[in-house]
């Protein structure tokens, strides 16, 4: 998970790589995930997400279809 | 006896406890002095957060590499905090980084196609400055397939 200058350089550095292109995100959206996901990490309570609950996550910041379908827990 | 989940739960606090005040994950024996257990039991309970996917061990080994978002080794993610700079694996952990340690402070990365420096700022848990898209090159049901590329 990298973070390039503009989408041109997304699709440009992975051209260069011969590999397709993944899923491309504003910089808010990074921000709001790894503040979802890591704000309550060295919580006594922390658990690790179950699959629902990381989908329902990744869905309240419009990061939904195939390429964020988890078939096992993540993160 | 204590119960596995009790255990772990000890080891995993102690273990981001100290990644964060010394800048660097400690070894078994490091977790075992503080959490007044044995060493084995430590090393086992690494194993059992390692494939929990609540820490990631480097290869054969017993030893942290990633304390998610933190990591062990320097990485194109440096992120400041009050002064003091920890690594991220990726600019999603990088910048949970900044979450976990109170919502301010800056990461510093690169783009991999120009190589100009970027930088974003979080100030109070908002987005301050910054500039740049992230890329997301693994779908996510296959995160933990390599995490160490991922």
């Amino acid at each position: 998970m990298l973070l390039f200058r503009s989408e041109e350089h997304v699709k440009s550095w992975y051209q260069k790589q011969g590999v397709p292109t993944g899923a491309i995100l504003t910089l808010e959206q990074p921000w709001e995930l790894a503040r979802l996901w890591y704000t309550d990490r060295m919580s006594p309570d922390w658990r690790r997400r179950t699959p629902t609950e990381a989908q329902a996550v990744f869905a309240s910041l419009g990061l939904t279809g195939e390429f964020w379908r988890l078939t096992a827990a993540a993160g | 006896m204590e119960s596995e989940q009790v255990i772990d739960t000890a080891v995993r606090l102690e273990v981001y406890r100290f990644f964060v005040d010394q800048g660097r994950p400690p070894i078994p024996a490091e977790v075992a002095h503080a959490v007044g257990m044995d060493q084995a039991s430590v090393e086992e309970s690494h194993r059992r957060l390692a494939e929990g996917h609540v820490l990631v061990l480097a290869p054969g080994t017993p030893y942290v590499w990633m304390a998610n978002p933190l990591s062990a080794i320097p990485t194109p993610f440096p992120v400041e905090v009050g002064g003091r700079t920890w690594f991220g694996n990726c600019i999603w952990d990088a910048l949970g980084v900044v979450a976990m340690l109170g919502g301010t402070g800056t990461v510093t990365t690169w783009c991999p196609d120009c190589e100009e420096r970027l930088s974003v700022s979080v100030e109070d848990n908002r987005l301050s400055s910054g500039e740049g898209v992230a890329h997301f090159a693994v779908p996510a049901a296959h995160w933990w397939d390599d995490i160490g590329f991922n």
